[in-house]
């Protein structure tokens, strides 16, 4: 599969509008890319549009009557908005959803199995062995029902099951969600070693923006539905903007998560 | 006692049809939630294709059995296309509306083609019943005993290995993801239905060997239906045990009580155990998603 991954597999979205219900405008002429080799991450607060913009790149927006409504969608020079949700995996881009999203009755074997539906029977073994050994904790728990792990092993299969499939763009979509910080390491090591393995893409969704800027090459920030600011991730940790609104590090020197940072302006907002 | 036995008996043997035609209701509703209303039709057109089939071919047994292969596949896939994928995006409820038309639908031309008469499956074999403990078995009943476990196993066996058979309990869970990981849900459907059609004319044909084939083969779906309320609508294999449930529990009531009781019996066993258990015996418990 690796071998026939095209050689530029870079994700553009172009001035990209994603509505729902035809009225709900969630993501406002948005535009991003993603090279591969590179960890690119998409930070904002809740509600931004950064998940609607990986469910407008996978192609499932239709079961929640979104639409992706101007601009486009390219990868690998081809475009993705005729392709069907499947079509879209099948040409490498596979995403991890928000809050893992387990077949909780499924065994953690079967979760895998899932991730690698578009590939042959064979390829599929060979890739639930290295799938094993980037998480060997899951081995003892193949036969598991995947609803009883933890949150850190539900997460280590949600990310497994997504590579099974070898994509050349892998979309994670807060994976530190809920996560206690030593697991949340864990996972961005994972995550930065794959980018280091070589030909994926990834794009990393995240809320902890300091933790994301720390493995990414590059960050968009998104505010209600639109690119406010971007820069390679060195730059958008030293600039005092994002410093002050993103990494909560303005009058308190404390690491502060983006959630709080909003509760912080929304407390403002409600008291001016 | 061995009148008991003897009831016994022949509430298994009525209850392998009913299992196998709550399995084929399970089967799609797993996938999609949609309750096929016309699973007793589609058993019967398929056990009339097969019933001329073996009117020209003298009964063979390879033809007959090709036959409701092929018109499970036919049948299928003519209804994921022109019913169940214009439907989709639509509410559940329509779909299921649409399968109480179907229902009508096949009943009559059904009616138009073979008539309202029922007829005597050809070859049907009639052969002397084995006596066993005091306990009366047709050769047939016995065969459709085996066949019904056979099935059982072979699709116990598909959801467990398979990786489509997978795919379909996956998609029960989340289908959302299912479509992340690359599943084609038209596709998933469209082996659900065959499947649930395949296992309704197999029920179908050995049915019609045993008794008849007319359009009473219909009602079966309706007598069936408890089976997987029973068993757990979701649960395909919970669904295949109702129906030996329900066999035998309306046999007893038809032979110890009176025989009007017969068809009431099973409704009544499903408001006796969904009371106790919502979902079904076997049935899973909706995982609350935030
Ligand atoms: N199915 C839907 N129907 C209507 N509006 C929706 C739907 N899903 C999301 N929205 C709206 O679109 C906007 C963007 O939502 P989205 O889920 O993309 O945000 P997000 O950046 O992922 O937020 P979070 O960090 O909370 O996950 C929000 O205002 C949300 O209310
Ligand atoms: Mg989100």
């Amino acid at each position: 599969m690796l071998s026939q991954a095209p050689l530029n597999a870079d994700l553009h979205v172009v001035n990209a509008q994603v509505l729902y219900d035809g009225v709900v405008e969630a993501v406002r002429d948005v535009s991003f890319s993603v090279d591969a080799g590179r960890i690119v991450c998409l930070l904002g607060a809740n509600g931004a549009g950064k998940s609607t913009l990986l469910k407008a790149i996978s192609g499932i927006l239709g079961p929640e009557k979104g639409a992706l409504t101007k601009g486009s969608i390219t990868f690998a020079g081809k475009g993705l908005t005729a392709l069907s949700s499947d079509g879209i995996v099948r040409k490498g881009i596979v995403q991890v959803p928000e809050g893992r999203r387990l077949f909780v009755n499924l065994t953690v074997e079967e979760n895998l199995l899932m991730g690698g539906f578009t590939v042959r029977a064979a390829e599929r073994a060979v890739r639930l062995e290295s799938v094993y050994s980037l998480f060997p904790d899951l081995t003892d728990h193949r036969h598991r029902v995947a609803g009883y792990l933890s949150g850190g092993q539900q997460q280590m299969v949600a990310i497994g099951r997504a590579l099974m499939s070898s994509p050349s763009l892998l979309m994670l979509d807060e994976p530190s969600l809920g996560l206690a910080p030593k697991i949340v390491e864990q996972i961005f090591a994972a995550i930065s070693s794959l980018r280091d393995s070589g030909d994926i893409a990834i794009l990393l969704v995240e809320q902890n923006a300091r933790l994301a800027l720390t493995i990414s090459d590059y960050g968009y920030v998104l505010e209600r539905g639109r690119v406010v600011f971007d820069g390679d991730a060195a730059t958008l940790l030293g600039s005092p903007e994002i410093q002050e609104f993103y990494l909560g590090l303005d009058q308190s020197a404390g690491r502060k998560s983006l959630r709080d940072v909003k509760h912080y302006r929304r407390r403002k907002r409600w008291l001016a | 006692m061995s009148y008991f036995l003897n009831l016994v008996f022949a509430g298994l043997a009525v209850g392998a049809i009913y299992g196998m035609l709550a399995m084929g209701y399970a089967i799609i509703y797993k996938v999609s939630r949609v309750v096929n209303f016309a699973q007793g039709e589609i058993m019967m057109l398929i056990g009339y294709i097969s019933y001329s089939v073996a009117l020209r071919t003298d009964a063979s047994a390879p033809l007959v059995m090709l036959s409701v292969i092929a018109g499970a596949i036919g049948v299928g896939l003519l209804i994921e296309r022109f019913i169940v994928r214009p439907m989709l995006g639509q509410p559940v409820f329509s779909l299921v509306m649409m399968t109480i038309a179907l229902a009508v639908m096949i009943r009559a031309v059904v009616g138009l083609i073979w008539g309202l008469d029922p007829y005597r499956f050809p070859g049907s074999a009639t052969g002397a019943p084995i006596e066993l403990f005091g306990v009366y078995m047709q050769p047939i009943q016995l065969f459709l005993l085996a066949v019904y476990v056979a099935l059982c196993v072979g699709v116990w066996a598909f959801l467990r290995f398979n990786i489509v058979g997978i795919a379909m309990r996956a998609t029960a869970t989340d289908s959302t993801v299912s479509l992340l990981m690359g599943v084609s849900v038209s596709r998933l459907y469209r082996v659900a239905w065959i499947i649930s059609a395949l296992i309704a004319g197999i029920a179908g044909v050995l049915f019609a060997n045993i008794y008849h084939i007319g359009p009473d083969l219909a009602h079966v779906g309706i007598r069936a239906f408890p089976a997987a309320i029973l068993g757990g609508l979701d649960s395909v294999l919970g669904s295949a045990l109702g129906g030996l449930i329900i066999g035998v529990v309306e046999n007893l009531a038809g032979g110890y009580i009176a025989s009007a009781y017969k068809e009431i019996a099973g409704f009544v066993v499903i408001l006796v155990i969904l009371m106790i258990r919502p979902y079904g015996l076997f049935g899973q418990k909706d995982i609350e998603r935030v």
